[in-house]
């Protein structure tokens, strides 16, 4: 292109300073966004990539017929023995401090092993433990019987590369062949896996990405609203390079030019901010950790890649609407035609509902899984759902408007009303940022509303009480062992019961029996209440299942039947404070006798995928944030720009004795309408997908009444959307002062 | 066009010979056709009789062409007469109008006032030929609607010429 | 003996000056308008019309100079010492404005267009817009007010604009170059009925316009020239 059209272009748009820096802005926006975002994404994939050999799974450590298969031949098959090449490993799955997991390796190695742990190198001594820097800070900032006892003598800590993020609390711990067998959890690891697959990383990507679409949107829409600001006198400008001969597409290409250039200045100013912003988003725990901040990284080839498609996007899309314009060299016609919204605009919503539910109809009720089929289909889904929200807009907006025109009584009323019926595309593209971010809140509100429905239910009798700890016995103790823990227990402070429960043999055996034994004196510290009159009472197994929401009865039990049972479960109820149950985890834990370490009920809340909708809790937060905000400002953005480009008519009316009150009036209407059409299925459809999203991770949840966040989101959105159009009021009255309206 | 005004008005300025007053008068206004000395001649004579011009020193022997003319005080007053009357617009009244502003002008006279008096009358005029455009039949509709536009096209001149005024004092002087 | 003057103008200006930054656009404007006449404004571009204008209507308040409006029934009012909201009450109730183009709000039929005035002034929908319709039709415009502006020829939508300044039945009507835009024929079809509504109904009618045979249909005419009143008119003694 000659190099004078483009000085043309560039010295052309001096006038209007005001609209450059707005593209400039707002593509800054967008692309520190999509930086930060992407690296976001980056960084839970090297996290996981870090916490990886955590995955290790290892292989068995006892060899023999299956003892699933044939009851009749299994026994106890014969162990696989240590080598220089392999340790035995073990790990805690409820290793539990305060509300948090702590990852936990029990490792026993023979002192001639050659296997390295990552992170430490050496499999620590029995009775020594490596920890996490942040584990060990903890360890030694707690008093020693809630945490410290645990684990043994201090080794040493795990380098970062072994470690997910710097809050991470993972401990290795030495111990010896025998007592890891005995537990016969242990399995034999010769190296540990390097590939993060089947990580949480892929369920976050799939709703980072959703995220990332959701906030990103907004900024794309100020974009396009920002590039029409003052289309009015462009259009002007162009249409007198056209007299003078200029083709259509070169008129096309100058505009591109002309978007291209502040679009390229606001790209480069947004790497730089996401550079600046790289440390503070760090900062941002996820799921229980932050991330390192050099993981948050995208490196300079995404960094060119985001900013060349920015700015070429942006740069097609002026040219394709100047083109679109068909901009003559007698300017544009003077009737502003849009094309009338059909019903065909249902379409985009529908279908990205019918994807997202189709997901959710195969995983739940077909139960099939097609896990390539899954992820696109629900991301697609949602994506639909999003556009398809903001092309239904000016149909709907359309529809309510032509109503309100039959209605309509005063000036103010016909004036908004008429033109949000001849244009219902343009007015609803203003408030269209505001009807997504509202969309995007309900969708956050619900999900997050899912932790609140699945919060623990009240100490009820029959069931496990919150504030108790149960850790069932190994095969080969004693009841003598088991009283004696019991007894120790129960002396420390805090703790307010110490319970053994019997049966015929330990609960993983295979001779263990349906009921657990227990003296009726001891019901009532287990919190049952109807104690049936004998002296030892019986409660089904499945008592000890978490997740039971029947309560069950005691049943009479023979008072003899204690005799020759052995020692199955340990029941520790606490004062409920986080140091006695602490104190309780320890004590039990490290009583040697314990089988599956001691859990209480709270604690799947902590393991289970809760923790994924949790910890995106906060991004979510801070994504709605910046999406209200970004779409406010769209809002005003188009207020005045609508205004601007009707500068003429306006300074008319006005100057005819139309007072400026019918003006705010008019301009208030032309945002309201089109807000307030879509605004109830805006927040409808975002708990709709919300409970899509929900149900498509796990369908034990349900969506419940969102928290107070939500309303004062909502009610922000509203308070934001009507700020935005108050704030050009003072541009209202300046541009049709009479001044205006002189022409010669 | 009225000659012998225009010959009076030359007059006005100074007293000359009819030789001179030719030439004068064919370098201003005979872009079309000279003036030959016969007319000259005679309408000077007739001026004398009417007492408006009287001729200088007692030259016998020569022709009017050896004469010089003075005007007279009733003739000066015939002149500004002249200037400021209006006419009644018409389509010869172009080069009519032309003189006058032309003689105004070297008179060092009140051009201006000349070209507002008659834009008034030709205002006048307008609204004579639109009042009686309404409620006529079409043919004196399209009448009327003739000389409103031939009326329209002086005063475009007059406006034109109204703005020039100043620029064609210098020409008329350097001349 | 002194008689009360019953003739007294409807509106006058003295002394009007009126500066934009550095350029004087009104030098010292005195004007009289009778009750019920239509007064032509012409002069070249830039000679201060459409400022006087603006002051006449109470659009603008002039530096220097008052204008007075002397409504029938109603006690005189300074209009130039009122502030905006007063005076833009009294554009809307007592005066009609007519311009060359771009006045009429593209997305109204025209109905809706002429019924603007008389829905700011309180009036019901249905009623304004049976006046309107009505007016619509006084003007030759009948069966068009369900069309936009766009769908309708330039003198159309003039007439429509036209209706708009007369719907309120104000006392004066400030028409700046109303037929600028327009072909002859065109033009002489919105001066007719314009001025056959406004001398019904005794409107005065002050008619900026650089047209000689537009003006031709005002009642006399003033030239503006360089902000002053030039030769033509004398205001009496």
């Amino acid at each position: 292109m000659n190099p004078g059209l483009f000085k043309l272009a560039v010295v052309g748009s001096r006038s209007s300073w005001g609209r450059l820096a707005g593209i400039a802005g707002g593509v800054a926006v967008g692309v520190c966004l999509l930086l930060l975002l992407w690296g976001g994404a980056n960084g839970l994939s090297a996290r996981d990539e870090r916490g990886a050999w955590l995955r290790e799974t290892g292989s068995p450590s006892v060899s023999g017929p299956a003892a699933a298969d044939d009851p009749a031949t299994s026994g106890p098959g014969t162990p696989v023995p240590l080598t220089a090449g392999t340790v035995l490993m073990e790990a805690n799955p409820a290793e539990v401090f305060r509300d948090r997991l702590i990852d936990r390796r029990d490792v026993a190695a023979l002192g001639t092993t050659t296997v390295k742990i990552p992170g430490i190198g050496k499999p620590p001594p029995p009775g020594s433990y490596y920890a996490s820097p942040a584990l060990q800070r903890l360890i030694e900032t707690t008093p020693r019987d809630q945490l410290g006892e645990r684990f043994g003598t201090f080794a040493g800590t795990i380098g970062d590369a072994a470690l997910p993020g710097p809050d991470s609390l993972v401990v290795v711990t030495g111990a010896t062949e025998t007592e890891l067998r005995q537990h016969g959890r242990a399995t034999l690891v010769s190296d540990f896996t390097a590939n993060p697959y089947g990580g949480s990383a892929a369920a976050y990507n799939t709703v980072l990405c959703i995220g990332a679409i959701a906030v990103f949107f907004p900024v794309l829409l100020l974009i396009s609203i920002v590039t029409g600001l003052g289309a009015a006198q462009r259009r002007e400008r162009y249409a007198t390079l056209r007299l003078i001969g200029a083709a259509p597409q070169l008129v096309a290409r100058i505009a591109a030019v002309e978007t291209a250039v502040p679009s390229l200045a606001g790209a480069v100013l947004g790497v730089v901010l996401a550079m600046m912003l790289r440390p503070a988003a760090a900062q941002i725990a996820v799921n229980g950790t932050r991330m390192f901040a050099a993981d948050l990284t995208t490196g300079p080839a995404a960094a060119a890649a985001v900013v060349a498609v920015v700015v070429a996007a942006s740069a097609l899309v002026a040219g394709h609407r100047t083109v679109r314009a068909g901009i003559g060299p007698l300017g544009v016609t003077r009737a502003v035609h849009e094309k009338t919204p059909t019903a065909w605009r249902i379409v985009p919503l529908l279908a990205g509902l019918s994807a997202m539910i189709a997901a959710v109809l195969m995983i739940r009720v077909l139960e099939v899984r097609l896990t390539w089929l899954e992820s696109p289909l629900l991301i697609g889904g949602f994506l639909l759902v999003l556009a398809g929200l903001v092309v239904i807009g000016p149909w709907l907006t359309r529809l309510v408007s032509r109503m309100g025109l039959r209605r309509a009584r005063s000036a103010a009323g016909v004036i908004a009303a008429s033109r949000i019926q001849k244009t219902p595309g343009a007015t609803f593209r203003s408030v269209s940022g505001l009807v997504i971010a509202v969309f995007v809140v309900s969708v956050f509100a619900g999900g997050a509303s899912v932790i609140e429905a699945t919060d623990v239910p009240a100490a009820r009798a029959g069931l496990l009480q919150p504030t108790a700890l149960h850790a069932t016995v190994g095969a080969g103790h004693t009841p003598a062992q088991a009283a004696e823990t019991a007894r120790r227990a129960a002396g420390l402070p805090g703790i307010r019961s110490a319970t053994v429960g019997y049966g015929p043999a330990a609960l993983a055996e295979r001779d263990a029996g349906p009921e657990i034994y227990l003296r009726a004196a001891d019901a009532p510290g287990l919190g049952f209440e109807d104690i049936p009159a004998a002296e030892t009472v019986a409660v089904d197994a499945s008592f000890l299942h978490y997740w039971r929401t029947q309560p069950l009865a005691l049943t009479p039990a023979p008072a003899t039947s204690l005799d020759g049972l052995v020692p199955v479960v340990i029941f520790v109820g606490t004062d409920g404070t986080p140091e006695a149950m602490d104190r309780a985890r320890t004590a039990l834990n490290g009583s040697g006798i314990t089988a599956i370490p001691a859990t209480s009920p709270g604690d799947f809340k902590l393991q289970s995928s809760t923790r994924l909708i949790r910890g995106l809790a906060v991004l979510a937060y801070l994504g709605m944030f910046v999406a209200i905000a970004i779409a406010g400002l769209s809002l005003a953005v188009a207020t005045a720009s609508a205004v601007l480009d009707r500068k003429r008519v306006l300074g008319l009316m006005r100057l005819m004795g139309m007072p400026v009150s019918v003006l705010r009036r008019i301009i208030v209407r032309e945002a309201a309408v089109p807000l307030l059409t879509v605004l109830l299925l805006s927040v409808g459809l975002g708990f709709l997908v919300a409970w899509l999203m929900v149900t498509f991770i796990d369908d034990s949840y349900r969506v419940a009444w969102p928290a107070p966040d939500y309303f004062i989101a909502l009610g922000l959105s509203l308070l934001l959307a009507l700020g935005a159009v108050a704030a050009t009021f003072g541009l209202i009255r300046g541009t049709t002062a009479v001044t205006s309206t002189r022409f010669e | 066009m009225n000659n012998s005004l225009t010959l009076l008005g030359l007059l006005s300025r100074e007293p000359s010979y009819g030789y001179d007053l030719k030439h004068s008068y064919d370098r201003y206004f005979g872009a079309g056709k000279a003036l030959a000395f016969g007319q000259v001649y005679a309408t000077l004579a007739r001026m004398v009789r009417d007492e408006l011009i009287r001729a200088l020193g007692e030259e016998t022997g020569g022709g009017p062409d050896r004469k010089k003319y003075e005007i007279t005080v009733a003739g000066q007053d015939r002149v500004r007469e002249w200037l400021f009357t209006p006419d009644v617009p018409s389509e010869s009244l172009q080069s009519e109008l032309f003189a006058k502003t032309v003689i105004a002008l070297l008179l060092d006279d009140d051009a201006d006032r000349l070209l507002d008096v008659q834009r008034g009358e030709h205002m006048a005029r307008l609204r004579e030929l639109t009042r009686l455009k309404q409620d006529a039949d079409l043919l004196r509709v399209l009448m009327c609607d003739h000389g409103l536009f031939h009326i329209e096209a002086d005063l475009r001149w007059i406006d034109l010429t109204s703005a020039r005024l100043t620029q064609l004092k210098k020409e008329l002087q350097s001349a | 003996m002194s008689t009360p003057d019953t003739t007294a103008p409807i509106l006058s200006a003295r002394g009007l000056h009126h500066s934009f930054g550095q350029t004087e656009a009104l030098r010292g404007i005195d004007l009289d308008l009778q009750a019920g006449e239509v007064l032509a404004v012409m002069g070249p571009s830039g000679s201060g019309k459409s400022t006087l204008l603006h002051c006449l209507a109470g659009v603008l308040v002039p530096d220097g100079g008052s204008v007075s409006y002397r409504p029938a029934g109603r006690s005189p009012e300074k209009i130039s010492a009122l502030g905006e909201p007063e005076r833009a009450r009294l554009r809307l109730a007592d005066f009609g404005f007519v311009f060359q183009f771009g006045q009429l709000l593209p997305e109204l039929t025209a109905a809706d267009n002429v019924s603007i005035p008389l829905l700011l002034a309180g009036t019901k929908r249905p009623e304004a817009l049976r006046r309107s319709t009505e007016l619509l039709e006084r003007l030759g415009l009948a069966g068009l007010g369900a069309k936009l502006p766009g769908e309708l020829s330039g003198g159309q939508a003039q007439r429509v604009a036209v209706a708009r300044a007369l719907v309120t039945s104000p006392a004066v009507l400030f028409a700046d170059e109303p037929t600028g835009s327009l072909d002859s024929l065109a033009a002489e079809n919105v001066l007719t009925m314009m001025l056959e509504l406004v001398r019904e109904a005794g409107t005065t009618v002050v008619m900026i316009t650089h047209d000689a045979r537009t003006a031709a249909y005002a009642d006399r005419e003033v030239m503006v020239r360089d902000g002053a009143i030039g030769a033509g008119y004398r205001v009496p003694a």
